[in-house]
């Protein structure tokens, strides 16, 4: 049904430069599933651009041929090409945040395209749209139909892009990391809704991701993108039980997961060049608790969110975000702390940090109470516990070159004698987190997502902390640079003793990290033991839930 | 939305309560004795002291204060056996008050706010802002629907064509637009079309929404003379809407939104207009709002050197002579102006972007 050949797409007007993606040939037959697997930028989104015509403009197809139902698309005038969009093929994006239009209603902008592409009138048009809702299973599709973007959860507007692709039958469905930006539980039923949507219509779907658990369970056929091009094809099975190319080989060991447990994750780099440190690698530990004394003794602490509604405000409603919450940390243990987006997990680290007030309850870092420290000497005690956000892009100010940003902490704490000493630590410190010297008259933007992050890091470094907080600090890092920093950490805490309290939303990866887990919902703790003992046997509900939701690879 | 628009209103009478108290007191510090200032040359003590007694500036500020208050509030309280100041001397002017409530000679009314007199032409403040206001009112708002239209047509295809030729030549506009002073493009405007140009177009240099006729002495309404004035002051905010709606449309133009409006297969046009435009019109009908509130104050520069008798030129003229119960009264009711403007535009963001009703 779908054929592309010899593909190869430029940026830019000169020739020979800038090439996104070069030779791509796939095929796609009616009712069938491919999956493309690669890193951020190694041309799978472009591709599935060039298959929708909604290339940007500044991007040139400058060879090959997309053929769909034996009309090669890119020999189209401009207005035939339309017709093709929205009606035969049609794609969900990644961002279901920011695809709706926010000052339209949901059901508006799936009716949209109905009216556009379907000769019915508005009334057909609208019930069409409130049977489409209940079809992606949204709870009360009247109301849907109503409201607006705003209004829904992440998942939510996901199934509403999916009602509004699917809305004219079309014959191929391209989604581009569909569930990436979304909670696991939620991304379970995602997959699942597109699996059945596509058995139900037939469609040809094409599957993007940068997470082959996610590939395993969807596609028939599989291929692997690296670097603009395409380096292995075949069906799930092939790929794999018995991948060819060391990068899909690479790709597919330095996930964390279930049934490995190293001591170092394999880099794909190492693979790539050949070194293949799969077999000489040792265990992970996970270390026992030893020690008596905790470094960190939260005890009940409360953070209370009240809202206001009303004429005068005299309604409120009080959100819990952490709800007497409790637990210890020991020395030198990683502790992780998993939940969905919404549970608490980022409000909790940063009010043990005093970062936001919290409204009740003690931290007690090395047996002072930090809830009971005046401005000073609690500028003194976050000397030694520091925060790694979870954003790389923007958590470093653009306009600061990395050296200076790496030194400020220095200078706001006056550490070392003067400049010329500090210059000397933040090289080192470059140096510990695998940049180079020269980094550090660069700025932010010449750095990459997993190179940003290990700045992060160095400037964390720069106060000699005793205690780090990950706040889901590799989420937004592809799996191939998350093993890299992921390493780093560990590496980092084999030399300077770190304790760490490492917050994600992945599961495999906090088991990996982590020496004992919390598991959080709604505010609460619902879980906490050691970290192989919770994913074996997980007790409540909801971490069995959690736990199931994660696809295998 | 019933509700937020309460609140709103709310808010504002607050907000007016506020520039009542404020203007008060500020006008109470200034120099200078009211009676005195009213009589002018002939001052004798009794009729000094009639009038004081008639401003009540024989009382405490604080009654001065509750009395200037009562006397501004549609809704007040009234003595009908006292000969109470503004409506007694004033009653052709302000017309029967409706009592809602009496008894024993006392009671509360329904009645339009008084606003005194002037010190210098004795006409009532209330008389003089019912005749420059329109005017302004007129002025204002057509150099804004102008400036609006206009610039948003523009902006479009500005923002569409970025970098063109169109694109380029409407940055240079509106940056020449925007920094060119209004009194400067005014008399500019005055000596190129109705008097080098004269003969053309058939305008004049300067004149006001009535004229006389010169034969039978009678005021005739001359619209003709609104058009250089409302083109002159409606520039500045034209060249600001241009940019402004570029930006914002290229904005909204290059969000995740746009690019599923695409791919249901909507077209250019209708991906512009219906996705794009209307998530951009937010920071334009701010500005669009700013200014007309602004040229409300009256365009006093483009009033003046148009002749146009706007409020702006009455507020200047007022200033001049020391005449505060016109300043105070036309200061009064442009801030009360400006209030419900700003009221009208929140509840007008409310009815663009749902997601306003909410905070």
């Amino acid at each position: 049904m779908l054929k592309i050949e010899n593909l190869k797409i430029e940026f830019g007007k000169t020739k020979s430069e800038n090439i996104a993606v070069e030779n791509i040939n796939l095929s796609l037959a009616k009712g069938k599933a491919l999956g493309i697997v690669g890193e951020s930028g190694s041309g799978k989104s472009i591709t599935a651009l060039a298959i929708i015509g909604l290339l940007p403009p500044k991007a040139n197809i400058t060879q090959g041929s997309i053929e769909f139902e034996g009309v090669d698309l890119l020999l189209l005038s401009k207005r035939e090409r339309r017709k093709y969009r929205g009606q035969k093929i049609s794609m969900i994006f990644q961002e279901p945040m920011t695809s709706l239009n926010p000052v339209m209603r949901c059901g508006k902008q799936v009716q949209e395209s109905i009216i556009l592409n379907q000769q019915l009138n508005k009334k057909q048009a609208k019930e069409l749209t409130i049977e489409l809702f209940e079809k992606v299973n949204l709870p009360r599709p009247k109301e849907i139909y109503k409201s607006y973007p705003h209004q829904l959860s992440g998942g939510q507007k996901q199934r509403i892009i999916i009602a509004m692709a699917i809305a004219n039958n079309p014959d191929i469905l391209i989604a581009d990391e569909p569930t990436t930006a979304l909670d696991v539980t939620v991304q379970k039923e995602i997959i699942s809704l597109l699996k059945d949507l596509r058995d139900e219509y037939e469609m040809g779907l094409i599957f993007i991701s940068h997470d082959l658990g996610v590939i395993k369970e969807v596609a028939d056929d599989v291929m692997v993108m690296y670097d603009g091009k395409v380096v292995e094809t075949g069906s799930v099975n092939k790929i794999f039980n018995s991948p060819k190319h060391p990068y899909t080989k690479g790709l597919l060991a330095c996930r964390p997961s279930i049934n490995t447990n190293l001591k170092r994750l394999p880099e794909i780099d190492d693979i790539v060049n050949g070194q293949n440190h799969l077999e000489k690698s040792e265990k992970k530990i996970h270390h026992p608790i030893g020690h008596p004394k905790p470094t960190l003794d939260v005890i009940d602490l409360t953070k209370k969110y009240t809202s206001k509604r009303g004429l005068i405000g005299n309604k409120r409603i009080i959100i819990k975000a952490v709800d007497n919450i409790s637990f210890k940390v020991y020395p030198g243990e990683t502790l992780g702390l998993v939940g969905e987006s919404g549970c608490g997990k980022t409000t909790l680290s940063r009010a043990i940090l005093r970062l936001i007030e919290p409204n009740k309850g003690s931290v007690f870092f090395n047996e002072k109470n930090l809830m009971k420290l005046n401005k000073a000497s609690l500028k003194d005690q976050r000397k030694k516990i520091n925060i790694i956000f979870q954003d790389p892009y923007s958590s470093l100010n653009p306009r600061i070159c990395i050296g200076e940003a790496i030194m400020e902490p220095m200078l706001v704490h006056k550490l070392y004698g003067n400049n010329q000493i500090r210059k000397n630590r933040v090289l080192e410190l470059l140096e510990k987190v695998g940049l180079r010297e020269e980094h550090y008259n660069r700025f932010p933007h010449e750095f990459s997502g997993g190179q940003r992050q290990r700045i992060v890091i160095a400037r964390t470094l720069a106060l000699n902390p005793k205690f780090i907080i990950c706040d889901e600090a590799v989420s937004a890092l592809d799996v191939s640079v998350q093993a890299k920093v992921l390493n780093l950490l560990n590496d980092l805490k084999d030399e300077f003793g770190f304790t760490y309290i490492f917050i994600s939303h992945d599961l495999n990866v906090v088991r990996y990290m982590s020496d004992r887990l919390i598991v959080m919902k709604d505010g609460k703790i619902v879980e906490v033991g050691n970290a192989d003992q919770i994913y074996n046997n997980p007790s409540s509900d909801y971490t069995k839930s959690l736990i199931d939701a994660v696809p295998i690879s | 939305m019933i509700r937020y628009i309460l609140k709103r209103l709310i808010y504002g009478l607050l907000v007016i309560w506020g520039v009542v108290t404020v203007i008060f007191f500020l006008f109470n510090i200034l120099p200078g004795d009211p009676a005195r200032m009213l009589l002018g040359q002939r001052s004798d003590i009794s009729s000094v002291e009639t009038i004081q007694k008639e401003l009540g500036l024989d009382k405490p500020k604080s009654m001065q204060y509750l009395k200037f208050l009562n006397d501004l509030a549609p809704v007040s309280y009234h003595n009908f056996d006292h000969i109470d100041s503004y409506w007694y001397y004033n009653q052709e002017f302000y017309g029967k008050r409706h009592v809602i409530i009496s008894s024993h000679g006392r009671g509360i009314v329904l009645k339009w706010p008084y606003l005194r007199t002037s010190y210098q032409s004795k006409r009532q403040v209330s008389a003089i802002i019912a005749e420059a206001f329109p005017k302004t009112l007129l002025l204002a708002t057509s150099s804004i629907v102008l400036a609006m239209i206009i610039g948003i047509l523009l902006g479009i295809p500005a923002a569409i064509y970025k970098d063109s030729a169109l694109d380029r030549f409407l940055l240079v506009f509106s940056s020449f637009g925007m920094s060119i002073p209004s009194f400067f493009a005014a008399i500019i405007m005055a000596w190129l079309f109705a008097f080098v140009l004269a003969d053309y177009t058939g305008l004049q240099m300067f004149g006001s929404l009535y004229s006389v006729d010169d034969y039978t002495g009678k005021e005739y309404l001359n619209l003709k003379n609104l058009i250089l004035p409302a083109i002159t002051l409606g520039i500045r905010p034209l060249a600001i809407v241009v940019s402004l709606t570029r930006s914002s449309l290229l904005d909204a133009l290059s969000q995740d939104y746009i690019r599923t409006a695409e791919a249901k297969g909507l077209g250019s046009f209708a991906v512009v207009v219906k996705h794009g435009l209307r998530n951009s019109l937010n920071p334009v009908i701010t500005a669009i709002t700013g200014w007309f509130a602004s040229l409300m104050a009256g365009a006093v520069f483009v009033e003046y050197v148009f002749d146009w008798k706007g409020i702006g030129v009455v507020i200047v003229d007022a200033l001049e002579k020391y005449d505060l119960p016109v300043i105070m009264g036309s200061v009064l009711f442009i801030s009360v102006i400006l209030i419900f403007i700003n009221i009208l535009v929140d509840i007008l963001y409310a009815i663009l972007d749902p997601r306003v009703r909410l905070s």
